[in-house]
């Protein structure tokens, strides 16, 4: 018996070893990543590579001048915020009908729609916004980032509705609640956090999201994502500043995504799996 | 009673109507319709000052007989395959781990979601200073342990095994979790009874664990597929389908195609090929998971 309990020991050791190695691992190309950022330019390409070294916030202070790094910030956050806001429009009332009717072809358009490669909307959408003048305008960046978000809202909320007993909204329909008044007044409220997290989803992807923002903006509308490859340009004589860029970029979706862990691998898998 | 819901009936169904109007609009207007406009235009063949004229088949024709259009599958099912293939191993393993350490701090947690929260181009260009063939960090770590340097991303023998790895860096936590997820559900008894026999931990899972495993890895095969079947961030930040197109995917190609050389019939016809690839890949993995389901 002893004996047994002894392996069992040396086993969550090795358990807890595995599991630290797998860690560093994870998260050493980010720290690496992050410590770039820090570095002065003659640092930062040294050969052979410093971990320690004096940090600097020369490469972050540089950014706005050297690149138009806050316009691109300003198009970034115009873009995501709205075409999250109109995924939420769009989404939630959608959601709360096929929660009510059952009916099941909303859900399975929008896995469609997030199956199919961006490229094959973008073809027909590149031809429409052509007709219709409105290539490099935030019009045609925040309708498309929306086919991103809408179906997000959609399959985060779905399960939320689900749970709320029809007995609720039964008890409402005999008191002559019209189904607007039990979406706004009854059903909205009781899912404010599902509300919340298909939000914060919604925005993560819509910022995340690189392929329609690089054919339909211009030097104007460009997004943070799709001026990368400026940054990459510049950085091939600046790995501190690229590195910079590169950190800015990726902390709100890192942000956000920690405030709604809890909930990332149900709405990231569509419910397919519980988190 | 039955006057009043009849008479109820009709503006309850229109409210409802009314509410998922909007989002029914919308679908049509910029997923229906461009979609059933892009398998339109892919008998097309439209010059680039935007002249259309009817090609009928011509575009898939065009595609049998282009060497592109093959090496376009070929790199798709290497990286796909490739990655496929480690991001489940990787991720099993990881979510054991994970399983056994049973209680797990919030902060481990969001270390571990950080690789693919972060987009994509950002990993992109995280990586492309790390694995610079002459100054990156990448080859100074293996230069010191006495291997030698590669040229990763700039390689066209290494570049498709050198994506496929920053996509499982990136990808690997995600598969552990949603294996994690099974093995929670997974009823203990099970486990109690086999411990009980006096079986082997190896023969636990091996027997036990991995077939009741096997839903939940499905699933995660068909939610990694669609991402690799249409990888594309990656590529285009670190490679844009070089060097010698030895990264062209066929998301890739089609992209160059309509974007670059500006032929959007034949990107379209690429575009429909590939959508089927996904949806049918889709499809038959669906089939797999309800002769596994348990």
């Amino acid at each position: 018996m002893t004996e047994v309990s002894e392996t069992d020991r040396w086993m969550g050791r090795l358990n807890t070893v595995l599991l630290i190695l797998a860690g560093v691992i994870v998260i050493t190309p980010t720290v690496w990543m992050i410590l770039s950022s820090f570095k002065f330019s003659h640092e930062v390409t040294a050969y052979p590579p410093k971990l320690f070294f004096t940090p600097t916030l020369a490469n972050y202070a540089t950014l706005s001048e050297t690149t138009p790094f806050l316009h691109y910030g300003f198009n970034s956050i115009v873009v995501t915020a709205s075409s999250t806001a109109l995924g939420m429009l769009l989404g939630a009332p959608a959601a709360f009908v096929a929660s009510w009717t059952r009916i099941t072809w909303p859900a399975i358009v929008t896995l469609v729609a997030r199956m199919a490669p961006g490229t094959l909307f973008l073809l027909p959408w590149y031809v429409m916004f052509r007709h219709a003048g409105m290539i490099g305008s935030y019009w045609s960046l925040i309708l498309t980032h929306a086919v991103i978000t809408m179906p997000i809202v959609i399959w985060v909320l779905l399960p939320f509705f689900d749970n709320i007993p029809r007995s609720v909204f039964e008890a409402a329909q005999v008191d002559g609640c019209s189904p607007f008044r039990i979406f706004r007044r009854i059903a909205l409220p009781l899912v404010s956090s599902g509300l919340a997290v298909s939000a914060i989803l919604a925005f993560v992807f819509s910022w995340n999201y690189f392929l329609f923002a690089l054919v339909l903006s211009n030097s104007d509308t460009k997004t943070l994502i799709a001026a990368s490859f400026n940054f990459i340009g510049e950085g091939s004589t600046n790995w501190g500043g690229l590195m910079a860029a590169a950190t800015l970029i990726a902390l709100p979706p890192l942000i956000l995504a920690t405030i709604v862990q809890r909930w990332l691998i149900s709405g990231l898998t569509l419910g397919a799996v519980k988190g | 009673m039955s006057a009043s819901t009849t008479t109820q009936k009709g503006p309850l169904a229109a409210q409802l109507a009314a509410l998922s109007m909007p989002a029914v609009l919308f679908t049509v207007a910029m997923i229906a319709f461009p979609f059933c406009y892009t398998i339109w235009l892919s008998f097309q063949s439209i010059s680039p000052t935007g002249m259309t004229r009817f090609e009928g088949v011509g575009n898939y024709v065009r595609m049998v007989g282009d060497d592109q259009f093959w090496n376009g599958i070929y790199v798709t099912a290497y990286l796909y395959l490739l990655s496929l293939f480690l991001q489940l191993v990787l991720g099993t393993a990881l979510a054991l781990l994970l399983f056994r350490a049973k209680k797990l701090p919030g902060i481990i947690r969001s270390l571990f979601i950080s690789p693919f929260m972060m987009p994509p181009v950002v990993a992109g260009m995280m990586w492309l200073v790390i694995l610079d063939p002459s100054l990156g960090a990448a080859n100074y770590i293996l230069t010191s342990l006495g291997l030698p340097p590669s040229a990763w991303l700039a390689s066209p023998g290494f570049v498709v095994p050198t994506l496929a790895l920053i996509d499982t860096w990136q990808w690997t936590p995600y598969v552990a979790l949603i294996v994690l997820g099974g093995l929670q559900s997974l009823p203990p008894s099970v486990y109690e009874a086999a411990e009980i026999d006096g079986a082997s931990r190896f023969r636990i899972f091996y027997r036990i664990t991995l077939p009741l495993l096997l839903p939940t890895l499905v699933t995660a095969t068909v939610l990694r597929s669609v991402d690799l079947l249409r990888f594309f961030d990656l590529i285009y930040i670190t490679t844009q389908g070089g060097p010698a197109n030895a990264s062209t995917t066929l998301n890739i190609y089609g992209f160059r195609t309509g974007f670059e050389f500006f032929q959007l019939g034949y990107a379209s016809a690429l575009m429909v090929t590939l959508s089927v690839i996904v949806l049918g890949t889709v499809l038959v993995l669906n089939r797999l998971r309800n002769t596994v389901a348990w």
